[in-house]
């Protein structure tokens, strides 16, 4: 039993770390190409925030895989 | 609400005499969006600017040039002048103004450039303090080379290699040796070498001034207090002139960009030798006070006719219009891009779910209330503009986030009410049970009801997906008829509600072992939905659309993070309380167990804590509220794309009439 909750931890953790990679990958061109079109034009923080929030929902994604590991499996 | 302002097309045609009142009546009621005639024939011109236009444009960039030489900000002037008085007395005043500042500004600059100049002369002169020669007998030589500047080694000693023949003198500056060095000017190229070679030597360059040092400085310190004394008598002098102008300042800019615009507005009108036409676009409201006024001020020579034929829709300008609460929404609108004439204006939706998924993901009564008393106090401190309309919106947001934080029962991440969560009784702050509203036991604990929560977030997004959805078909319905309604947006609502009534009855099957559920009248109906969704959308769309239908799952589980953006904030929160409280504040259940300075310290780990997460907690459910709405919900409806409604006027601020 302990192993078990000790291994959904484990998995929790991997979920969340690899999809948390995954959207850094992401947003890391995102994000240089909205602070080159702020640099040309500052109206486009908006939509620029915006565009770099987009590969966030991976992570998201990740996170509630986290939570059903550790707050459903686990009970 | 939801529709943009009603625009009515109308066309103004006159005799070139009646063009002036016609345009002061214009800019007056500030309602007209111009259209810019732009293709000439041989009839009509592009007409040329009102004769004032090159002078008042002139003043107002020397108005300009003064206003940025004297430093003149907006705010500094709350009277109103009269826009007569500011005529007859703006020539004389400009250019009294302008003879005034200039001569001083330059003046100023001329200053500041010598004093610059007489302090890096100090500076260079400080070095040769050690040094017991006057300035001048370190040149004017014919046969004698002189060497100056700064060398750790003993010079000395290595010159005796050379020649016997020179005259060293040394002193000190900061903790450096300072030497000069006097020899023939034949040894000349060796001393060089010599000196080039050894690293610690760097060159002093002598000033070419006459006298012992002390006393050159002493002179160059009183011309530098002489010249600062006089930069200060100037600069208090220009803030006099700026103290007296200022008001008239920023009036007279106000009315000169008035008057540039009015001399200049012809520019946009189709013009003929003796006749003007105006083409242009007011709300549909506004037509009877318009044409009241212009007959008023123009005698009824002016003919004015509303057009309602061969109207393009993406000519058509758009203002957008709601209710004062969802006003401020309409800056996230115009955030996306403002949409066409013809489409729904979504800001009124925005004004119930945006503040609705911010309140569900920050849920905590301490943060909402934090947050909306930050709004109260940015909205009332900035009264127009971009900042009030999103401390109002962050206001709403934060109201909600103090009732949904009522509902989770979190104050700060610490619980409100007593509750039992997963096996463990957990002590809330109030020290009592949650009460029940209407059939609800609050607190619904969010750590405790993953699952439900969950499931209830898919629906939220199920729902919101639909809304857009039906909007969208709408649209559809009115720009591309029914067939084309159905085929773009009826079949993605069958395809989504379909699939739900089938992923509802399958999830227990498939979790559970049972058999599948093909008698169930539920799951047939909606395997018929979706197939049918798929089918009109295959029609539709064609095959390539298949590729979309993971779309429409992926946007429904975008929703979970309603609840996951809010459970790490109060993670966060949880930490934060647990760390500060058991470690420092009250270890063992014993208030201050572990002395007052570890219980002060557990306090700024408390409050730097909360103040992260707060921070946090601003931005993060903002930016995914809103990124719902944009990426999930504006998708599925909005094209955007309309030309915004410029009215041609003024609001005056610091003049009238």
């Amino acid at each position: 039993m302990v192993l078990d909750a000790g291994m959904i931890a484990i998995g929790a953790g991997i979920a969340v770390g690899l999809c948390g990679i995954g959207a850094g990958m992401g947003e890391q061109a995102i994000g240089a190409a909205a602070v080159g079109a702020m640099a040309e034009d500052e109206k486009f923080f908006g939509k620029g925030l915006l565009m770099t929030v987009i590969p966030e929902s991976i992570a998201i994604f990740g996170l509630v895989v986290a939570l059903i590991l550790l707050f459903v499996f686990n009970a | 609400m939801l529709k943009p302002t009603k625009m009515t097309r109308v066309v103004i045609a006159g005799t070139k005499d009646l063009m002036e009142p016609v345009i002061s009546t214009f800019h007056n009621l500030n309602i007209l969006h111009i259209t810019d005639f732009l293709e000439e024939n041989e009839t009509f011109k592009i007409g040329k600017p009102l004769k004032p236009a090159s002078k008042m444009s002139e003043y107002l960039l020397s108005l300009r040039a003064i206003t940025n030489q004297l430093g003149v900000k907006g705010k500094e002037s709350q009277l109103s002048s009269k826009s007569g008085e500011l005529q007859s007395r703006m020539d004389e005043k400009i250019s009294t103004l302008q003879k005034e500042v200039s001569s001083r500004f330059d003046e100023i600059r001329n200053l500041e450039f010598k004093i610059k100049e007489k302090e890096d002369i100090v500076s260079s002169i400080k070095p040769f303090f050690g040094l017991p020669l006057s300035l001048e007998s370190y040149s004017g030589y014919g046969s004698i080379k002189v060497y100056t500047g700064f060398i750790d080694t003993d010079l000395e000693l290595q010159l005796s290699k050379i020649t016997s023949k020179f005259e060293l003198f040394t002193g000190e500056h900061e903790k450096r040796k300072v030497f000069a060095l006097f020899i023939p000017a034949v040894l000349a190229d060796e001393v060089q070498k010599l000196l080039q070679d050894e690293r610690s030597y760097s060159e002093l360059k002598v000033p070419q001034l006459i006298g012992n040092p002390p006393i050159v400085l002493d002179g160059l310190s009183r011309e530098i207090s002489d010249l600062k004394q006089k930069y200060a008598q100037t600069k208090a002098e220009l803030d006099n002139i700026k103290n007296e102008y200022s008001e008239f300042i920023i009036a007279a800019d106000e009315y000169l960009s008035i008057e540039t615009q009015k001399a200049e507005v012809p520019l946009r009108f189709a013009t003929s030798p003796n006749a003007f036409i105006i083409d242009g676009w007011i709300p549909s409201l506004k037509y009877d006070e318009m044409e009241k006024e212009l007959q008023k001020n123009t005698g009824g020579l002016v003919h004015l006719e509303k057009i309602e034929e061969d109207i393009k829709e993406e000519d058509i300008p758009v203002e957008l219009e709601n209710p004062s609460l969802a006003k401020p929404f309409e800056l996230l609108i115009n955030t996306f891009a403002t949409p066409k004439y013809g489409e729904i204006d979504p800001a009124a939706v925005l004004f119930i779910t945006f503040p609705l998924f911010y309140g569900i993901m920050l849920g905590d009564v301490g943060y909402g209330i934090i947050v909306a008393a930050m709004a109260y106090f940015i909205k009332n401190k900035f009264k127009t503009g971009g900042l009030n309309s999103l401390a109002l919106i962050l206001f709403l947001s934060g109201v909600l986030s103090t009732i949904f934080g009522f509902i989770f029962g979190e104050f700060f991440g610490f619980p409100i009410f007593n509750m039992e969560v997963r096996g463990e009784m957990e002590y809330g702050l109030l020290g009592i049970a949650g009460p029940v509203i209407a059939g609800l036991h609050i607190p619904v604990h969010r750590f405790g009801e993953v699952q439900s929560l969950l499931l209830l977030t898919f629906a939220i997004g199920i729902m919101h997906i639909l809304l857009g959805l039906t909007l969208g078909f709408r649209n559809h319905l009115i720009e591309h008829g029914l067939k084309h309604a159905i085929f773009a947006k009826g079949s993605w609502m069958m395809i989504l509600i379909g699939g739900v009534l089938l992923i509802a009855k399958l999830m227990p099957a498939l979790t559970s072992k049972l058999p599948m559920p093909t008698g169930d009248p539920v799951f047939i109906v909606g395997g018929v939905l979706a197939i049918a969704g798929l089918i009109l959308l295959i029609a539709g769309e064609g095959f390539i659309s298949i590729l979309e239908i993971p779309t429409i799952l992926s946007n429904v589980l975008s929703y979970s993070r309603l609840l996951a953006i809010g459970l790490s904030s109060a993670g966060i929160a949880l930490v934060v309380n647990t760390l500060s409280m058991n470690l420092f504040i009250r270890p063992n259940g014993v208030l201050m167990g572990k002395g007052i300075v570890l219980a002060l310290a557990g306090v700024v780990v408390l409050f730097i804590g909360h103040l992260i997460n707060l921070l946090l907690g601003i931005l993060g459910p903002g930016i995914h509220s809103l990124r719902l709405q944009y990426v999930e919900f504006f998708t599925k409806f909005y094209e955007g794309g309309g030309k915004k409604y410029v009215p041609f006027g003024y609001k005056r601020k610091y003049t009238e009439e």
